[in-house]
């Protein structure tokens, strides 16, 4: 808003440089794109990997249950591949393993009003996501993110994910010991790092503090790390049982067992090897193909392994891999209340007792426990959270954390306190019992704003949340932990594999028209990391889905034998006789006699495909080469905006970093180490380049290069005032020569 | 806040009308879902890109049922255990000052409108018009303060002169210091809808 008053002003004090660095690069990106200046594709991958994502909706089209109409969006450039500009989109924001403040929250509650649609929506990897967010408000929100210490940076885009671990981590008692620090160091270590530039796909990262429980949820990720500890020569070492190639997904894969220990000395250096490997070797053109589980079995884990001890071994030194250790014994979270029992001899209610019973864990640590929130669908208002900042900042402090299963934990709770807490919960609507049992279902958003959904999976679990509470076993001990997981499509983000109950969308045709269904898999194991993965049985109408919801469990409860798990139940039972007792359930009844089969949950719509499009969860395979030439576009951009206001030195010095930025982007197609060091990318782009000739233009030979050389030797910002505007031209030249020599090495068969 | 600040606060585009039912106990918010989805395909709201319907039933004291558009969303919601339709305009301001804050009455009174008469609704939706809620989105040009009220009053008294024919009985700021600036306006009558939306047709313009 013209003069108007600005978040870059009022936060610029409270912006880490870095952080704020960040921001004001991709809003001069969004700035180039919007003059067409930045190719789509490459646009695309830059801002998913900032976290900007697209959602259902955004090509312009929409399915109104009649017919496909257009949706009259300004003629802008797109943010992406048949992506609409001013659709709006999805911010995914990275809380790594989790971890909030009581300010965090604040702020998050603040985005989620100014930004989206008032809601906080908690993912099934510890993310918050916002929808129906605009991209011109991404920048200030990550600025207001920037200010209280978080990125939205590698959030998408086929980078390294958010670093999720236990949220009972540092408390549980089941655990070796607390993975949180360790779990912060990747995430530092890994962030923007030069080798997990250039993978094919995502990849997750996921510590667990033990191999029995569930929260890490190891056995389901990219590379997962479970706490271990051994002796050598009288002394207890750390380290981690360390997986590789797990996920979900159409295919799901188990996580394979890279090594049985890895100390915490190697635990950096190894999964840097990983990466490496897997974004030399990984599948770039198949993105169906392109996880690390596919290049592990396709490898074989003893090749892999192999390979990733051979690039282990010729990793350069970075003395980051260590120095973190000696600050691990200072790691410790402050509770803000002094531990104290609850109060036994009192009166409880029969609503505390029941919250209680459920939602409240004793820590490893006497007189505190943990209390979970229970979010519904992941869903909190802007008022909730700031009463959820408020309840945390006078019982737990800092110490709150989102779950895997959608909910958020309150740590360090006094046991004391628990009835004033619930007393809070209740007081904001979060103090609904059954937290981690089968009253709390998990669903990732699906139809309602995913591009790639097929089913309302978020529909289907609010209407069986309002029928689990009507099963006999509601209570039962047996049905008691049981979980209900639903995904919209294939792809698993509802982690449906893992659980009891599990459900995707798909479609099915009956008499021409398409019905709403969804596969049922049943038998997950979600102890144990997500031990194993369900059977698929068969594909049910989402009509009837509440009803095999009630069949199974009925069935569970009357055949069940004692201690028998539900995993080991649905084996018993076999896949042949499971299609059997559901069969009936398949039959859909024809449009004229039900027309309620053809719509979906929650959406009166004819059913339909038609607004099915084409995921970003994959993001853009965009070659390391074209991020570096795009990075020095933008540094040029910025010389000339500092030349326009009259900062001649500066422009001077910016035009000389995007002429060694190109010319670093040039040198890493061939020596993937090059460093920052401006000597170096000179030297090197001289030997490899301009002395071998490839960078010399038709016409005019090696002039361009010349350009750089010039200024790298009047060292970068050196030479006259009034050089500045032939350094910004000179330095605008050198970039379409790289580009021009990008595209001869490229065709070339140079790597890229 | 100076008289600068008063004009920048009715800059924000992210302004907000909600008026409320004046009976709870009808309100079956699920139901609302088809009559949004109808709207979108008969292009009910003429003024407005929408988008799509978003469900947040679930959440108690929530945003409802919302009809997300290009430029606005309008919430049925239920916050702070009050159903009522809210129409929060968002990007760029297609006003300033008065003719913003006329405009989003418009709108808000538009939808409540539709509302009211919509054939699979059989009337059992009405809104009352003798308390408004208004309030602007933007922390950074119009905080939760009684500055701000001061500072957009002349154009919430120039807005409800028009509307009701006489001077508002009184306003009071609604919202606590981390909320959006909230007022609740207490009007000097209770008109129709439909009689309102009459005479603000005119005056925003």
């Amino acid at each position: 808003m013209d003069g108007g008053p600005s978040w870059q002003d009022k936060l610029k004090d409270q912006i880490p440089d870095e952080l704020g660095r960040e921001v004001d690069i991709f809003e001069t990106q969004m700035e180039l794109r919007r003059r067409g200046e930045v190719d789509e594709r490459l646009f695309a991958e830059t801002r998913l990997r900032r976290g900007v994502y697209g959602q259902r909706y955004d090509n312009g089209q929409r399915h109104d249950g009649t017919q496909n109409r257009p949706l009259e969006y300004r003629d802008h450039p797109t943010k992406g591949p048949e992506t609409m500009w001013d659709a709006p989109g999805m911010v995914r924001i990275k809380i790594p393993y989790g971890a909030m403040t009581a300010e965090q929250i604040d702020v998050m509650a603040e985005l989620s009003e100014d930004y989206s649609d008032g809601i906080s929506h908690v993912t099934t990897r510890q993310d918050i996501q916002l929808h129906f967010v605009h991209i011109e408000d991404t920048p200030d929100m990550m600025r207001r993110l920037a200010a209280v210490g978080i990125t939205t940076r590698e959030a998408c885009g086929n980078s390294v994910r958010n670093v999720t671990a236990c949220h009972l981590a540092g408390v549980c008692k089941t655990e070796t010991f607390d993975v949180t620090p360790y779990a912060e160091v990747l995430k530092e270590f890994l962030l923007g790092h030069p080798d997990v530039q250039d993978f094919g796909r995502k990849m997750k990262p996921a510590f667990s503090g033990c191999a029995q429980e569930a929260c890490g949820l190891v056995n389901m990720h990219d590379i997962g790390y479970i706490a271990k500890t051994r002796e050598v020569d009288g002394k207890v070492q750390r380290g981690f049982e360390f997986y590789v190639g797990g996920g979900l997904g159409a295919i799901p894969h188990p996580a394979l067992l890279l090594t049985d220990f890895v100390s915490e000395e190697e635990m950096l250096p190894l999964t840097q090897a990983v990466c490496r490997v897997f974004a030399r070797l990984g599948e770039k053109e198949n993105r169906g193909r392109a996880r690390i589980k596919f290049l592990v079995a396709k490898l074989g884990i003893e090749e892999f392994r192999k390979l990733v001890y051979e690039e282990r071994e010729v990793l350069p030194h970075d003395p980051r891999w260590t120095s973190y250790i000696k600050d691990i014994a200072d790691y410790a979270e402050v509770p803000v209340r002094e531990p104290a029992p609850l109060e036994t001899n009192g009166e409880h209610t029969p609503e505390f007792r029941a919250w209680y019973a459920t939602n409240v864990r004793a820590q490893s640590q006497e007189g505190y426990a943990v209390a979970t929130v229970k979010c519904p669908l992941g869903d909190l208002t802007a008022d909730q959270m700031r009463d959820l900042a408020d309840i945390a900042r006078k019982f737990s402090g800092d110490n709150v954390r989102l779950t895997v299963e959608q909910n958020i934990v309150l740590r360090w709770v006094s046991e004391a306190d628990l009835p004033k807490v619930h007393a809070a919960l209740v007081a904001a609507d979060l103090g609904a019992p059954g937290a981690e049992t089968i009253a709390d279902l998990t669903s990732c958003p699906g139809t309602d704003t995913c591009k790639l959904g097929i089913a309302a999976s978020r529909g289907l679990v609010a209407e069986l949340a309002n029928h689990v509470g009507h099963l006999n076993g509601g209570t039962d001990p047996a049905l008691k932990n049981l979980r209900i997981k639903a995904s919209g499509c294939f792809n698993s983000c509802g982690q449906h594999h893992i659980s009891d109950l599990g459900f995707y969308g798909i479609s099915r045709k009956k008499g021409g028209r398409l019905v709403p269904h969804f596969q049922v898999v049943l038998g997950g194991k979600w102890v144990e990391n997500g031990g194993s993965f369900g059977l698929a049985t068969l594909a049910i109408p989402s009509k009837n889905i509440p009803t095999v919801v009630k069949r199974v469990t009925d069935r569970f409860l009357e055949e069940r034998e004692p201690d028998e798990t539900f995993t080991a139940f649905i084996g018993r039972l076999g896949k042949v006789e499971v299609k059997r007792f559901l069969q009936d359930l398949t039959e859909v009844p024809s449009f004229e006699e039900d027309p309620s089969y053809y719509s979906d949950w929650g959406d009166p719509r004819v059913f339909t495909m038609e607004d099915y499009g084409e995921g970003e969860c994959a993001g853009e395979i965009v070659p390391m080469v074209e991020f570096g030439l795009q990075a020095s576009e933008r540094e040029v951009f910025e010389a000339q905006l500092y030349f326009d206001a009259g900062d001649m030195e500066k422009a001077k010095a910016m035009a000389y970093k995007a002429m060694l930025t190109a010319a670093q982007a040039l040198v890493k197609t061939e020596f993937y180490d090059i460093s920052d060091v401006p000597d170096q990318i000179v030297s090197e782009f001289k030997t490899r380049f301009h002395e071998t000739q490839r960078f010399n233009d038709r016409f005019a030979g090696s002039k361009f290069a010349s350009y750089l050389f010039q200024a790298h030797e009047v060292g970068g910002n050196g030479g006259r005032p009034e050089q500045a505007r032939d350094r910004v031209q000179e330095a605008q030249l050198f970039i379409e020569a790289a580009y021009k020599c990008y595209e001869r090495i490229g065709t070339a068969g140079a790597p890229a | 806040m100076s008289g600068t600040d008063s004009v920048i606060a009715l800059t924000s585009p992210e302004i907000s009308v909600k008026l409320f039912v004046t009976d709870d106990s009808v309100v079956r918010p699920l139901e609302l879902i088809a009559v949004f989805h109808r709207w979108i395909k008969d292009d009910s709201l003429e003024d407005e890109l929408v988008i799509d319907v978003a469900n947040y039933e679930h959440v108690p004291q929530g945003p409802g049922i919302v009809l997300i558009c290009d430029k606005a969303h309008y919430y049925f919601d239920v916050r702070h255990d009050r159903w009522g339709m809210r129409y929060r305009s968002r990007r760029e301001a297609r006003a300033v000052g008065q003719e913003a804050v006329a405009r989003a009455f418009r709108s808000a009174l538009h939808a409540a409108s539709l509302l009211e008469n919509d054939p699979a609704l059989e009337g059992r939706y009405r809104f009352r018009t003798d308390q408004v809620e208004f309030g602007i989105y933007d922390r950074l040009r119009a905080p939760s303060t009684e500055d701000t009220l001061e500072a957009v009053r002349p154009a919430l008294d120039a807005t409800v002169e028009a509307l009701y024919g006489a001077p508002a009985k009184g306003y009071a700021l609604q919202s606590g210091p981390k909320e959006p600036f909230m007022v609740s306006i207490e009007a000097p009558g209770a008109p129709d809808v439909s009689e309102l939306l009459g005479k603000v047709a005119a005056t925003a313009g």
